[in-house]
């Protein structure tokens, strides 16, 4: 079976950037800074540079990359799956809505 | 290690060695054209009819950029400055450059007041100043005496990984000698600024740093769109980045791990040596400018390249007085603009080399470019517009 890399950037993401496009039922080989190999199945397409998530992650939590929050889950994610705008959403610098509050 | 610059009476060493002429506009551009090695800027910001806080920042531009290192001799004359207002005044400007040592000419309104004068007056005076600066000669300064400013641009998910990286421990080599280094982008440290803060010197500038980040954000909030309307900008959005908070912590990344000595403002001279965030706006119009008026010698524009478009000829010149040294990780950019792109470390990404190789390697650049090479985008004449920047609304 052909397998792709992704690069995960810290211990504690629950993402990986893919460095190769990967398409949906490859396995993934995912290179851990700081860390031990392992790998994943992709269950969708994750193109050059977009992200692949390593766990499911329920809607409303945090997105971990670099090992810090950079968002919210706007659904739930499958591990496996393609997370870019569609289904995560910063929480920093929202517009304020009429209650005064992020979005 | 050592690169060969030129020494000027402060102390300080440039990398280049112009003759500048203040402020822009049409008599500044004709001595351009006219006399080779003269640089000037093309500027909308003249400061009528700004606050005083904006046309301070103006002036600090303009001073700031007369008194770079790779400036070797200033021209100010009075045609179209700042519309009277006392700060932008020829005489201040060119008293407070001359604070630097090097040969600063005023061509005085009260003796040239007709424009075509002017120019006719500056094509003699520039052509004397020219000459006299190609007598110095290049001589060995250590790396301690660069200074050197990033933008990240285009940013995408190689950014993150390797593109900011190498940056990053170029940076912190520069600052262990000795050196200056300056990075900035307000918007991209939003959900990163708690990372910066810890490096801070004191807890004053902590403060600032956290302060530059809630201000930016609470801008944000007001303006009345979505953040992610704005920022992440399509292009980075195209390149897999999906927040402004992933752009933030990959940015920061290149300016490496050193300790921040402080917070300055757009185009202020830092008293010391060392790593100084800028409060300043990421567009390569602006963010170049305050970067060499504050005192960079070489810059770099690190390029992601998500959703990399046609526009593979990059923009030249952004510093004015400084050359910029195009980077990208992503191989895609690098396949398409490698007419524009002088280094690339997506070897990071493909395993070929480690960080801490690459940044070696564009250290060894960077001492070649330091010394005359020009870097690929120095090689055109053009020079974009520069957009000044400024806080308040004008009047």
């Amino acid at each position: 079976m052909i397998s792709k890399r992704a690069i995960v950037l810290n211990i504690k993401d629950n993402v990986a950037v893919a460095v190769e496009n990967i398409q949906k039922g490859e396995m993934v080989n995912l290179e851990v800074v700081k860390g031990n190999k392992f790998s994943i199945q992709a269950i969708e397409d994750v193109p050059f540079g977009f992200k692949i998530a390593l766990a499911d992650i329920p809607k409303g939590g945090e997105v971990i990359k670099h090992g810090e929050v950079m968002g919210s889950a706007n659904s739930s994610i499958k591990a496996g799956s393609l997370v870019h705008v569609h289904n995560v959403q910063g929480r920093r610098a929202q517009k304020e809505t009429e209650k005064g509050e992020g979005l | 290690m050592s690169f060969m610059g030129y020494y000027r009476p402060d102390g300080s060493v440039g990398t280049r060695n112009y003759v500048l002429v203040l402020p822009g506009g049409l008599v500044s551009t004709k001595i351009c054209e006219f006399v080779r090695g003269v640089k000037t800027i093309i500027t909308a910001d003249s400061g009528s009819g700004r606050t005083k806080r904006d046309r301070e920042t103006i002036a600090r531009t303009l001073v700031g950029l007369g008194r770079n290192p790779n400036v070797a001799a200033v021209i100010i004359h009075g045609i179209h400055l700042g519309a009277g207002y006392p700060e932008l005044r020829p005489e201040n400007l060119a008293n407070q450059i001359a604070v630097s040592g090097k040969p600063v000419e005023l061509i005085a309104s009260s003796e040239y007041k007709d424009a075509m004068k002017v120019i006719e007056r500056g094509i003699r005076v520039a052509r004397q100043l020219v000459q006299d600066a190609s007598r110095l000669q290049r001589e060995k300064a250590d790396d301690s005496h660069l200074a050197i400013a990033v933008k990240c641009g285009r940013s995408d998910t190689t950014s993150g990984i390797a593109g900011n990286p190498v940056m990053g421990y170029f940076f912190d080599y520069i600052v262990r000698k000795g050196g200056l280094a300056f990075f900035g982008e307000n918007t991209e440290i939003i959900g990163a600024e708690h990372l910066l803060a810890k490096r801070a010197i004191n807890e004053e500038v902590g403060r600032q740093i956290i302060e530059v980040a809630r201000a930016t954000e609470e801008r944000a909030k007001k303006c009345g769109e979505d953040i992610r309307a704005i920022n992440p900008v399509p292009a980075n959005i195209a390149g897999g980045i999906s927040t402004l908070e992933e752009k933030s912590l990959g940015a920061i990344a290149k300016a490496g791990s050193s300790v921040i000595k402080g917070v300055l403002r757009y185009a202020e001279r830092p008293a010391e040596r060392g790593l100084y965030f800028v409060d300043n706006w990421m567009t390569q119009q602006s963010i170049f400018l305050g970067y060499t008026a504050a005192g960079a010698t070489l810059t770099f524009y690190q390029l992601g390249g998500g959703g990399f478009l046609e526009d593979t000829l990059l923009s030249p010149n952004l510093g004015i007085v400084a050359p910029v040294i195009w980077t990208t990780a992503n191989i895609y950019a690098y396949q398409a603009a490698r007419e524009s792109i002088d280094f690339y470390s997506g070897t990071v990404i493909e395993g070929k080399e480690t960080i801490e190789e690459a940044g070696e390697r564009l250290g060894e650049l960077v001492r070649q470019v330091a010394s005359g090479m020009f870097t690929k985008t120095e090689t055109l004449k053009y020079q974009d517009p520069v957009q000044i920047y400024l806080q308040d609304a004008p009047f």
